[in-house]
């Protein structure tokens, strides 16, 4: 059984790298951007809030 | 000169004198020993090291070069987005662990890190030595990006090469007397402007020709169908290579000398925590790079070669006034030259520290300085001579350096969380790695669509554990995190 902070490190490694291929297409459309695209823009934006939760499980913050 | 010419690269050169002498005035009441002058006193607060850190990573060579790709192979250019933030997320845990250790020990370069955490001051001069072979290359590849800057922001009109040779050597006397400390406070000035040109580039561009980024992604689709979604499995830049190289990229995003001494300059542990969960923010911009790559695609098509890393550019020249271009050109110019700093600092600091110092010169705290500082500007006339000597070498110089600079990472990682690795088992590891870059790098050999670095990276990290099970344990001096 993984630790809470391990699933927060591994999934955005993953949906970043090997989900990527999964997705790689260009329907449906969000925000104008084609799927993929979307994708990595939206994880990007969620890393620091799964940084911030490896934080919490550490008690940094 | 023509008029225009006299705008864009007035406004240039204003800018860029103008960072320098602020960073400059801003760092007058520090007295400079070593620490100071390597590792800002390991005194940067959260914002200081954001904006430092930020200052270091994005150069002229990821404005340009990310905004070719999007123009020149489109979706492979994800994996730029990509790499950032599982950097930064690697970066979380390893970056505090790196700090507390160089805080207790006094150490002032990457390969300083090798050498105390292995007890072998050999292995500091290696890591010291391969260290300032890459560094030089890297800092000439920002001057080819200058070059290239200054080229369209003179319309035609200048011999780039000589306003390329004066930029160096202004920020060369700038960074020996400014430091690492000159650095953070320039690159306050430099992500402001790079920020401008960024959302200029990105967003008013689009709006202004298509209408709205939206529509603009519309238009590339009709025109090319199959620009904005990966090649499948293994053909060349498809899945397979997308994946290998944003995990190649992630895991030596901090294996940089420059990133070592941004590391060390940092106050505390939590100041690298929150900077690792902040920084991905400042990755959202090369998303409008991406756009603006896109647009100069549709609106300037039919570049070719290198000529696509000046496709937006190009784009400013043709429909913008002067003085909007030198703006740009502005941004990019301090993209190329506030990490360049960076880049003079720790290839100097390394070589003033490991090489000569192993071998016992210049190991006083002035002498150290003092020696430091001439280096800075001994590897700046070097990168200079470099460039002006093999041009068209560069691009393969790069992709050498960071498979190179990744190569450590087995042996940094090993030392932070592994307590059964030996010297034996890093060295070899090491070296192992470091040879198949080359030997890959030369031959070119397509190996299932994967990064060639990767598996370098792969061969390194499995020597390295089967050495050291394989040799004896022997304590190391400086056990554990003190």
């Amino acid at each position: 059984m993984l630790s809470l902070r391990a699933l927060l490190t591994i999934i955005p490694i993953a949906a970043l790298t090997v989900a990527v291929p999964l997705v790689n297409r260009v329907e449906p459309r969000i925000l104008g951007l084609p799927f993929v695209f979307f994708w990595i823009l939206a994880w990007t934006l969620l890393v620091p809030a799964f940084i911030w939760g490896i934080g919490r499980t550490e008690r940094h913050w | 000169m023509n008029h225009p010419a006299m705008v864009a690269l007035g406004i240039v050169a204003v800018v860029v004198g103008g960072t320098l002498a602020f960073a400059l005035s801003s760092v007058r009441r520090f007295t400079m020993d070593p620490q100071q002058y390597i590792v800002g006193g390991r005194s940067f607060g959260t914002i200081f090291l954001w904006v430092l850190m930020a200052g270091e990573i994005y150069t002229s060579f990821t404005f340009l070069g990310l905004a070719g790709w999007a123009y020149g192979m489109g979706a492979p250019t994800y994996y730029v987005l990509a790499y950032g933030p599982i950097g930064y997320l690697i970066g979380y845990f390893t970056l505090p662990r790196i700090w507390r250790i160089a805080k207790a020990r006094g150490l002032l370069t990457g390969a300083d890190f090798f050498a105390d955490r292995y007890a072998s001051p050999t292995l500091g001069l290696f890591t010291g030595c391969v260290h300032f072979v890459l560094l030089v290359p890297y800092v000439t590849l920002q001057l080819s990006g200058l070059q290239t800057l200054l080229r369209i922001a003179g319309y035609g009109a200048i011999d780039a090469t000589a306003a390329v040779g004066g930029a160096f050597v202004a920020i060369a006397l700038f960074t020996f007397f400014a430091g690492l400390r000159g650095t953070a406070w320039a690159s306050i000035v430099k992500d402001a402007f790079v920020l401008g040109g960024v959302v200029f580039a990105g967003i008013a561009i689009p709006l202004q020709f298509f209408g709205s980024p939206a529509a603009m992604i519309d238009q590339v689709l009709r025109a090319h169908p199959h620009w904005l979604t990966l090649a499948p499995g293994t053909a060349p830049h498809g899945a397979v290579w997308y994946a290998s190289t944003v995990l190649l990229t992630a895991i030596g995003y901090f294996m940089g000398p420059q990133s070592f001494n941004a590391a060390y300059s940092s106050r505390s542990e939590n100041t690298l925590r929150r900077n690792a969960m902040y920084l991905p923010i400042y990755n959202v911009m090369l998303t409008l790079v991406f756009f603006a790559g896109l647009a100069a695609l549709l609106v300037a098509p039919g570049l070719s070669g290198p000529a696509v890393d000046q496709s937006f550019l190009l784009v400013v020249q043709r429909y913008y006034p002067p003085w909007v271009l030198g703006c740009i050109a502005a941004a990019g110019s301090l993209a190329a030259l506030i990490p360049a700093t960076a880049l003079l600092l720790a290839a100097a600091g390394v070589f003033t520290k490991n090489v000569l110092g192993t071998f016992g010169i210049a190991t006083s705290d002035a002498s150290r300085t003092l020696a430091t500082r001439v280096l800075v500007v001994v590897v700046a006339l070097l990168a200079l001579i470099l460039w002006i000597v093999f041009p068209s070498t560069l691009v393969g110089l790069l992709l050498v350096y960071y498979n190179g600079i990744t190569q450590f990472a087995p042996a940094v990682v090993a030392a932070l969380f592994w307590r059964r690795v030996t010297l034996w088992g890093a060295a070899s590891g090491l070296l192992a790695g470091l040879l198949l870059v080359i030997v890959l790098s030369a031959g070119n050999v397509p190996l299932l669509g994967l990064n060639a670095g990767f598996v370098a990276l792969a061969v390194n990290a499995v020597t390295l554990v089967a050495v050291s099970l394989c040799t004896p344990r022997r304590a190391l001096q400086n056990e554990g995190p003190p």
